[in-house]
């Protein structure tokens, strides 16, 4: 199976959700198949599973999807227990395992000696979790996920490469504000709030 | 004698605070919290931090997010910050070291503010874990995070609400840093 072609799977199905994706290609490869400021890039390796968490807890009625690697699953396998616990039903949570630290140079990380990130998912306490056999399997994982009103774990085992996309169009700090005003747009809420200057008063 | 000049008073063999008793503290710790608009706080236990974490579990207004390691909790709160919820994490010092590169390439690098309550372990007085209360205040200045250490249960809910002030407008986390005084456990003195 090829990342890419599951990501084009995804971009069919996922409608408005919020995506927080992964350091890495994956990420340029998503924001090139679904441009949008609802997408968000993790710089830390490991926290795109709990800062999808935190979405997910923040606004419980929008669909939240994590793209997620194998090598930053690893660094933050703690997050897994923790996002069983909290059950958030809008969350899907999908893993890309290419058995690489991709970004470091194609390292091997340890999915490729066995781990089993689906069944560490499942003993963690998330009972939805599936390996996709194909990328038909993922297309029905994908949209039993996203219309289901379950915390999804999804894995699917990929080849390692990097397919050839424009590279991420803006620094942190530009994908914070864009995002933030995107949910101002599409919750009808007020996140930033500005006051006037004292001397006004 | 001394005990009775400054007036400690005694649970069996653990002291308590001479001005709220811990229960009382971490209400007050609680409503400052709250009174600053805090809605989603992310913990994880130290024995001395029992009565507040007790306080926020029962509390129906937060949403409490139980941790497995601080780091993650670093994450959830940004993500949830990003979606409009003012987050704070409670912790102990040697979990505030765990989260340093969440701390710094999440929070520090998109400029994303956070309440980070930090109790401080092998402050003065305590019998142990003074090597990584030696360390608190020197990594809190390196990563650049202003910090204020509470002392007086008191005022500890104002001290929150201005804390949470300086962290939204700088758009950095502010630390503040929990003692056994302002969570009830000691008696405040004037010298600290």
């Amino acid at each position: 199976m090829r990342r890419f072609d599951c990501l084009k799977v995804l971009a069919e199905v996922a409608a408005d959700a919020l995506v927080v994706s992964s350091a890495g290609a994956m990420t340029l490869e998503w924001n090139s198949l679904r441009p949008s400021d609802g997408n968000f890039r993790v710089r830390t390796l490991g926290l795109c599973s709990s800062i999808a968490l935190g979405m997910a807890l923040g606004l419980p009625q929008r669909k939240i999807i994590a793209l997620d690697g194998d090598g930053s699953l690893l660094m933050n396998l703690c997050s897994l227990p923790t996002l069983a616990r909290m059950a958030p039903k809008n969350l899907t949570h999908i893993v890309f395992d290419n058995e690489v630290y991709e970004a470091s140079g194609s390292k091997k990380t340890a999915t490729a000696a066995g781990t089993d990130l689906v069944g560490v998912a499942r003993a963690a306490g998330i009972n939805n979790s599936h390996w996709a056999n194909s990328t038909d399997d993922f297309t029905r994982l994908v949209a039993g996920a996203l219309t289901g009103n379950q915390l999804c774990f999804i894995g699917a085992k990929v080849t390692a490469e990097r397919s050839v996309v424009a590279p991420f169009p803006m620094d942190e700090v530009e994908n914070k504000y864009r995002f933030i005003r995107h949910i101002e747009k599409t919750e009808g809420i007020e996140i930033f709030k500005t006051s006037l200057p004292a001397s006004y008063i | 004698m001394i005990c009775r000049t400054i007036g400690v008073k005694r649970i069996g063999e653990r002291e308590i605070g001479d001005k709220l008793t811990p229960a009382e503290a971490a209400k007050t710790i609680v409503s400052g919290l709250k009174g600053a608009g805090i809605n989603l706080i992310a913990t994880l236990p130290d024995i001395n931090l029992s009565d507040l974490l007790s306080e926020v579990e029962a509390d129906r207004d937060v949403v409490h997010v139980p941790l497995c390691r601080e780091e993650e909790g670093i994450g959830i709160c940004a993500g949830a910050y990003l979606v409009g919820k003012k987050c704070a994490a409670i912790m102990q010092n040697g979990g505030f070291f765990n989260s340093n590169n969440a701390i710094v390439s999440t929070l520090l690098q998109y400029q994303i503010p956070l309440l980070l309550l930090i109790y401080y372990a092998g402050d003065i007085g305590d019998r142990t874990f003074s090597t990584t209360g030696g360390m608190t205040e020197p990594v809190l200045q390196a990563l650049g995070i202003r910090y204020y250490i509470m002392r007086d249960p008191v005022d500890s809910a104002e001290l929150i609400k201005r804390a949470q002030v300086l962290s939204e407008d700088a758009k950095r986390p502010v630390a503040l840093l929990l003692t056994k005084e302002v969570l009830g456990r000691r008696p405040a003195l004037k010298s600290l």
